[in-house]
């Protein structure tokens, strides 16, 4: 019983240090900057979360860690222990704190309120509550799925293509809208096959409903949300090719991933250091989209694309940039 | 005496249990290269170190708690409700579509609807499995389990159609509820995030305690538990409180959905999963129970327990920047300890029983010696 009672002094005098140590001042000399991320899946989802870690990643390797420091919660899908973790974030003064998941802006809307010196940032979405410290950002994610639906169509010989979303909402919706509008474009008797499986998350129902694109005959996949590993596995054992979002997915299945959307949001976030340094903290709302190249397709090197379709994406991107092609979903 | 001291022992298993999970935690955050106690310092001091921080162990105990009640009333009749999820999810639903159909209507008389509806709704939810064991003889194991499922299938389809907020700027829509009128959020306690569903839970607390040992039905719901055979025998309608206690899990479980509604969230949003509304406390209910011994104020202190597990280890993770999985696998381990010491505990009693026992009987023969 002794030892218990040394090892819960123990624990409490930890705590007592870890209180004093948590009272360190907060100021930031100018261009230096503490960013906090939450996320709703993992950095290394090679998927939604990682698209932001990745471009975090990108910034800090410029600027150098001491200029911006970044502090990472993933894998907070409880939108209550989100709020937490950005309520707690911005109370130890972090400068910018970016709520990286639609399903926090509900809470986001109730704390920037009372954090007027700290910038705010979340999406996807569209919508800054009207707030002078809140960002918001939101992929054209359609542009890139009509690429990838032009590529998939030109690529398909069995005429059938299976598609693999989470649930039927946001830049998944998005996505999947465009490729299929793209696929039309390409080859208007081409058959799609979608299927919601109602998760983000659950790898398994991912390659289930893959397994069943793949009996009914789709020798091209494509999907969107962090859970699609699931399906690319299954894609990669029966030779299917595999059309990714969100984060470049090459590195999944080198063999059959024939080219990524990727969300870079670096464009955004430095435009909102940019505005953090002139006194701006908030109120613009941020598009990504292939023409500000928020939005880039990422070909898979180790894929050997036939140059013809190599064109045809090629010219489709220059096409949605200049205007000259419309992808018109989710308007 | 020793007797006295044997029970405070098998009391405190579940802490031991506890910090054992948390020494194997301190190897796993050693090898991740983070020193162990300034993250538990940080769990500490994110689960207690401020007013604020008592107010997000409270909160997050809360649902834990409501559902750890009704996990006693099952499991102390022999049935085992894994179903939790679901029941909170339909009991949820059920709440904040009343409160989004009449938005004007006063809070006064709306938030005890709700909440009564949520578990009404519950009730059923867990009700049907009961029914179907009942009646067919259907292992309510897999089929609470299934509801779940089926629950969170229906919660998708109503944030994605009728429930859905109308108002939402940008190309993509989420599958989110309006905001329920602020004149039906339950009162706060304190200026923190404390609401008044802490209070309710403590209070039917108490009520299923008094239900259980001090009535009637509880009594033959706990008999029921003890000894099907026997109670059959004993002319108690075995299948009938089976169905009962499976109904009252299930409401609790269902109170708990609209307590959180009412309490922390004030709108419902959906990833896809349950878990994403819950939290995971249906399940982690059953673990607040057996932790509190199955006995409703066990349940308390072992609510709140739990609750500074959980919001402590969040803020150890921002603390010390540990992968998150890690609070996962923290969490888990906690779970697989205090499970096990539940076992070894009960091998204890029985031991300590059957010592008993042998005295008596040695007593006897010698007395008849």
């Amino acid at each position: 019983m002794k030892k218990f009672t040394y090892l819960l002094l123990a624990v409490l005098f930890a705590s007592f240090l870890a209180a004093c140590g948590g009272a360190s001042s907060n100021t930031t000399s100018s261009g230096t900057y503490k960013v906090a991320v939450v996320m709703p899946s993992a950095i290394n989802d090679l998927a939604f979360s990682q698209s932001m870690y990745d471009a975090l990643m990108k910034i800090q390797a410029e600027r150098g860690a001491d200029k911006f420091e970044v502090a990472v919660s993933d894998g907070v899908f409880v939108v209550e222990d989100a709020a937490a973790a950005i309520r707690d974030y911005a109370s130890k003064g972090y400068n910018l704190i970016i709520a990286h998941g639609s399903q926090y802006g509900a809470s986001l809307k109730e704390i920037a309120p009372d954090f007027p010196n700290t910038t705010f940032a979340w999406g996807t979405a569209g919508d800054t509550f009207g707030l002078p410290n809140v960002f918001a950002y939101e992929a054209l994610s359609q542009e890139g799925g009509y690429v990838n639906g032009v590529m998939a169509a030109a690529l398909s010989t069995s005429g059938t293509i299976g598609v693999v979303g989470p649930i039927e909402v946001g830049d998944a919706k998005l996505y999947v809208d465009g490729f299929k509008a793209g696929a039309m474009a390409q080859n208007p008797a081409i058959q799609i096959n979608v299927n919601y499986i109602g998760s983000f998350s659950d790898v398994a129902l991912a390659s289930e409903a893959a397994q069943t694109h793949a009996a009914a005959g789709a020798d091209v996949m494509t999907g969107s949300a962090q859970m699609v590993v699931g399906a690319i596995g299954v894609a990669e054992q029966q030779g299917i090719l595999w059309f990714g979002t969100q984060s470049d997915q090459s590195s999944l299945a080198p063999k059959i991933v024939v080219a990524s959307q990727v969300y870079d949001w670096t464009v955004v976030i430095n435009d909102i250091l940019d505005l953090m340094s002139k006194g701006t903290l908030g109120g613009k709302v941020y598009a990504v989209s292939l023409a500000n190249q928020g939005l880039l397709i990422k070909f898979n090197p180790d894929y050997s694309l036939p140059a013809e379709v190599k064109t045809l994406a090629e010219n489709t991107i220059k096409g949605i940039q200049d205007g000259s092609i419309k992808v018109e979903v989710g308007q | 005496m020793r007797n006295y001291v044997n029970s405070l022992i098998d009391g405190l298993f579940p802490l031991f249990a506890t910090l054992a999970a948390l020494a194997v935690g301190a190897v796993m955050l050693l090898l991740l290269g983070a020193n162990p106690l300034v993250g538990f310092g940080a769990l500490l001091q994110g689960a207690f170190g401020s007013p604020n921080a008592w107010a997000d162990t409270a909160v997050k105990a809360t649902p834990l708690l409501l559902v750890g009640l009704g996990i006693c009333i099952a499991f102390r009749s022999g049935v085992i409700n894994i179903g939790g999820e679901g029941q909170m999810i339909m009991g949820a639903l059920a709440s904040i579509s009343l409160g989004l159909s009449f938005p004007s209507a006063p809070g006064i008389i709306i938030v005890p609807l709700a909440l009564i509806l949520g578990f009404v709704a519950g009730a059923i939810w867990g009700g049907i499995p009961g029914f179907l064991k009942a009646r067919f003889n259907v292992n309510e194991i897999l089929s609470t389990i299934m509801m779940n499922v089926i629950a969170v299938q229906f919660m998708n389809m109503l944030l994605r159609g009728v429930l859905i907020d109308q108002n939402q700027l940008g190309a993509a829509k989420i599958p989110q509820t309006a905001r329920l009128s602020t004149a039906f959020d339950l009162p706060r306690l304190v200026p923190t995030r404390l609401h008044l569903g802490i209070l309710l839970a403590v209070l039917l607390a108490f009520l299923v305690y008094y239900f259980l040992w001090r009535t009637t039905v509880g009594y033959k719901i706990r008999a029921v538990g003890l000894n099907r055979f026997a109670s059959r025998y004993a002319g108690i309608k075995v299948e009938q409180y089976m169905v009962l206690s499976l109904l009252l899990s299930g409401a609790f479980s269902g109170l708990a959905g609209a307590v959180q509604v009412y309490g922390v969230t004030h709108f419902m949003i959906t990833d896809g999963t349950a878990a994403g509304f819950t939290g995971s406390a249906g399940f982690n209910g059953i673990v607040a129970a057996l932790f509190g011994q199955l006995h409703p104020l066990g349940t308390i202190p072992a609510s709140f327990l739990f609750g500074a597990l959980l919001v402590g280890a969040n803020q150890m993770q921002r603390a010390t920047q540990v992968p998150a999985a890690l609070i996962t696998a923290l969490n888990g381990l906690v779970v697989v300890f205090v499970v096990s010491s539940e076992i070894y505990r009960q091998q204890r009693v029985r031991r300590r029983a059957i010592a008993e026992m042998k005295k008596q009987e040695a007593l006897a023969s010698q007395t008849k010696g």
